[in-house]
């Protein structure tokens, strides 16, 4: 892991960068010093970094101005405070900006490199899970979800309905979003999760475009439900409760849609499709932008038709 | 307005949507318009109608004359026909499977000709998306009957006499729960109307809701005043978006009315009714369940007592009646409990609604009085076994109840009667099976779905309906041992008697109840490692006989996995190496020359037919 993690160490007084350098280098990082904060920045613009070991005493542009561009600019990397004279005010506020450690001046090699493993292992796991974060819960969808925990939290037994509402802003209840909610509506996330997982309706993977609900019901299970299904199936290539690679469709088995008199039923969304054969349903499926599907019917539905008609 | 001649009732159910009704609707309607007739006939789109199979449907009044299965392309012959020419379109009309003459009027199709409508009184009638329109078929009546003239106390006893029972499954007596309810002093209560409809093969809760969302409305409305709640909350499934939308307009509706809120028709009565969407979990049809649901917990039911009358909601007494039997309320109301008790019998009162569906010619929903013969729902209002097929089995109660066999069926349906066979009458989902289907393989279907569904509070539900299931599923791929069905029996006999909820008390039901009227389907599949309706692929060998095959070739151009070989006067043949056992063949063969053997039979097959027929015999 070392080799991959880059190291930007900032100070004023070369030497600082030397020695860093000199201990971490041998460990396998990838060290590059700035003297400044301004030259810190302009690195930083251009290149990739992992970590930042900044001195707060610096001329122009200080320590702490250069944690705020970081923070805001460049969230995902690690900083620690390398100083020799901390004052309690400058340390409060870099703590409360968010910093990950900080290293007295001067150091001893084994001291610098303890704070510098444990720093990679804050970056190594934050980084993934902050990127992902990122990608599965836009801001406008948060404060879409605030809006409606705000609109509910103090109606009585409103987790379900947050929990409905939350799915159809994101789409699924990934973790971040049920904690958001426990936050939100202060219960432990354990109780989130509780009710999240009771019930079929809540999913915590995230579904395609499209949901194809099979019903699954006693009258479509006589009717030949499950050849429709098998169809369905090996057309999208995944099973019920995944979702195609593209994200276009995912299959959910329902218990029954009540609508048995059209037995067997699927469900697109919102629109429900009676007396269903694997040819009708991959035609239908087609229609909603899924695998080509040409209309004459194949042996197996020929087969599936026999068994419905009897 | 001009004087308008005709009404065509569209119906707009999730069935007939599914169908093409608003395809059908926008065709009827520029049609007329071409036509010139938008003045004189109007179109009205309906609730469920209940005859979803044969969708769109349509009614036209008042000359009564019933379409089905209307479509864009017939639109303009069927008005040019009805309407200018004054001829009904016979095209259209219902025909008897047998007969094949067409059927104008409604009352005569012998669907709809049995049926007693209560509950479903304003199907295909009313638009349901207009209160006006219920309000002109005596809705809200009873209403303002029980607000303005009578006492809790005459409400009560008026149910109570009438004999209704709870309609969600467990047939408790609706004036009772209502009596306990008021009974108990408290400043809040609760009235909850249950339409989280989670059997399989059950829709008419949905259609109610779809068709008539006012008389549930009504229902909980005369409830709520009946034990003093001034809170409702009806809880919906999430899966039924058209029921939601439709309670959710026709609360708005009574409210702008005056029928619910503050004050309800200047009675000083007050009640606030809100919806609340389950999240799909069956178990929160038990009536504790749904309760911690609506507080926004899991879903799990708890020990009764204390009961939901004395603490219920939020620990409030509350009531929880399901949709139908809110739907029957206000008749009785206004007509009193004597008009009620005229139909059914003396301990099954008034009228059921069931969900007809599976191997039967006609699907849908039936109301018929309690106390008529199975029979007549499957034969007469079904119009028999699809396809000419022979009657197997008919399950009623969906996964809670069981399957009754043929020489059942002349018993009548009541409550008590239908107990006694090892099924319950439910929620009213009845699915018809044919001699195409295995029993072993429906009960294994049925515990599949309770499996999954036991919320896991008590053990010998969570993990007993398991073990059920592994075991009827090894019986299904032939690895079935002698000792499986005593097991099966005694387990499913102790998971009854250990669990808390309806859920675990009545799991089993569907093996026991196929254990004790088909045990021999339960011993070939162990023994002879043969299921006699080729539907467990382990247990099956398809085989032709070669005196009956007329070498036609229908099977072997039928066959997905050509594994029939044979020429024109050359009897044909199954390679059994290629079979892939998917009974394409056997539905297909019109002479009946394809035979149903055990996997891997190697002795006489003519031998082994002509011992089965002879033991068949024996039995009858």
């Amino acid at each position: 892991m070392a080799e991959e993690t880059r190291i930007l160490v900032v100070d004023d007084e070369l030497v600082v960068i030397k020695s860093a350098e000199r201990v971490l280098k041998s460990e396998g990082f990838q060290i590059e010093g700035a003297l400044g904060g301004r030259e810190a920045i302009l690195k930083m613009e251009q290149g990739n970094y992992d970590l930042v070991f900044t001195d707060l005493k610096m001329p122009e542009v200080d320590g702490i101005t250069l944690i705020r561009w970081i923070k805001k600019s460049r969230p995902n990397i690690g900083i620690v405070i390398i100083t020799g004279y901390p004052s309690q005010e400058t340390m409060k506020e870099a703590i409360e900006l968010g910093i990950i450690d900080y290293v007295p001046k001067p150091f001893t090699p084994s001291v610098l490199l303890d704070v510098t493993k444990r720093a990679v292992q804050w970056a190594e796991g934050r980084k993934p899970a902050e990127e992902k974060g990122a990608e599965e819960f836009p801001p406008s969808m948060a404060a879409e979800l605030d809006r409606v925990i705000r609109e509910y939290r103090h109606r009585p037994g409103c987790l379900i309905p947050v929990l409905q509402r939350a799915q159809e802003i994101v789409g699924y209840l990934p973790p971040v979003v049920q904690k958001r909610i426990a936050r939100g509506l202060n219960m432990p996330e354990a109780e989130v999760h509780s009710v999240v997982s009771f019930y079929s309706f809540f999913t915590m993977k995230p579904r395609g475009d499209h949901n194809v609900r099979v019903c699954l019901g006693t009258a479509c299970y006589v009717r030949g439900i499950e050849g429709v299904l098998d169809k369905i199936k090996g057309k999208l290539k995944i099973d019920i409760g995944e979702t195609t690679e593209d994200k276009k469709f995912s299959i959910e088995g329902v218990r029954c849609l009540g609508a048995c008199g059209l037995a067997p039923v699927i469900m697109i969304d919102q629109e429900t499709y009676g007396a269903m054969t694997p040819a009708k349903a991959l035609s239908i499926i087609s229609e909603y932008g899924g695998p080509a599907f040409s209309a004459a019917p194949s042996e197996e539905d020929i087969e599936t038709v026999a068994k419905q008609e009897g | 307005m001009g004087n308008i001649r005709s009404h065509l009732m569209l119906c707009a159910g999730t069935g007939c949507v599914a169908s093409g009704t608003a395809k059908v609707r926008i065709a009827l309607e520029n049609e007329l318009a071409k036509k010139g007739l938008s003045e004189e006939i109007k179109i009205v789109m309906t609730g469920c109608n209940g005859y979803c199979a044969e969708g769109p449907v349509m009614a036209v009044y008042p000359d009564e004359v019933f379409y089905q299965k209307v479509t864009v392309e017939e639109v303009p012959t069927l008005v040019e026909e009805h309407f200018l020419k004054g001829r009904p379109y016979e095209k259209l009309m219902f025909r008897e499977p047998e007969k094949k003459t067409a059927i104008p009027g409604m009352k005569d199709i012998p669907f709809f000709k049995h049926q007693v409508l209560r509950v479903l009184r304003n199907k295909g009638l009313i638009d349901p998306e207009k209160i006006e329109e219920y309000i002109a078929r005596d809705g809200y009546q009873a209403a303002a009957k029980a607000l303005t003239e009578m006492t809790p106390e005459q409400i009560i006893a008026t149910v109570k006499d009438s004999g209704l029972r709870g309609r969600g499954g467990a047939g408790f007596s609706t004036g009772l729960k209502w009596e306990f309810a008021s009974k108990v002093p408290s400043e809040v209560k609760f009235m909850l109307c249950n339409g989280d409809e989670g059997d399989p093969g059950a829709f008419m809760d949905r259609s109610v809701m779809e068709a008539d969302p006012h008389s549930v409305i009504e229902g909980m409305i005369i409830g709520a005043r009946a034990i003093g709640a001034n809170y409702g909350y009806i809880y919906v499934r999430a899966e039924y978006p058209l029921a939601v939308k439709r309670l959710r307009l026709a609360i708005d509706q009574a409210t702008e009315a005056g029928l619910l809120g503050k004050n309800i028709l200047d009675s000083g009565f007050d009640f606030e009714l809100d919806i609340y969407l389950g999240a799909g979990a069956f178990v929160c049809g038990e009536e504790t369940a749904l309760m911690r649901s609506i507080e926004g917990k899991r879903g799990m039911p708890r020990p009764r007592p204390p009961f939901p009358a004395v603490k219920g909601l939020w620990d409030k007494p509350s009531v929880l009646n399901n949709v139908e039997t809110l739907a029957q309320i206000s008749p009785i109301i206004l007509n009193g409990a004597e008009w009620y008790r005229s139909l059914g019998t003396e301990k099954s009162a008034g009228t059921k609604v069931f969900a007809l569906t599976g191997a039967v010619n006609n699907v849908g929903l039936v109301e018929v009085p309690m106390g008529i013969p199975l029979r007549t729902i499957i034969y007469d209002i079904g119009g028999g076994i699809k396809k000419g097929k022979k009657f197997k089995s008919v399950q009623l109660g969906g996964p809670s109840g069981g399957c009754i066999p043929e020489h059942l069926l002349d018993i009548p349906v009541t409550y008590e009667d239908i107990v006694a066979t090892g099924a319950i009458v439910g929620s009213g989902g009845m699915v018809v099976m044919d001699d195409s289907t295995c029993m072993v393989g429906t009960a294994k279907f049925f515990l599949e779905f309770t499996a999954d569904e036991s919320c896991g509070k008590c053990t010998p539900c969570r993990v007993g309906t398991k073990i059920l299931l592994d075991m009827l599923t090894d019986i299904t791929e032939g690895k079935g041992k002698e000792e499986d069905i005593a097991t099966l029996e005694d387990l499913g006999r102790d998971i009854i008697s250990t669990s808390l909820c309806g859920l675990g008390q009545t799991a089993p039901n569907p093996v026991l109840s196929t254990i004790r009227y088909f045990k021999d389907e339960y011993e070939s599949h162990i023994r002879d490692k043969w299921c006699k309706a080729g539907v467990c692929r382990d247990l099956t060998m398809f085989w032709i006989d070669e005196k009956l095959c007329k070498a036609c070739g229908a099977c072997l151009r039928a066959c997905p996995s050509k594994a029939i070989v044979g020429e024109k006067k050359v009897p044909h043949k199954v390679i059994q190496e290629l079979c892939v056992k998917c009974r394409t063949c056997y539905e297909t063969c019109k002479f009946k020359s394809i035979k149903i053997l055990p996997a891997g039979f190697e002795g006489d097959p003519y031998e082994l037919i002509e011992k089965t027929a002879a033991g068949a015999k024996e039995e009858k």
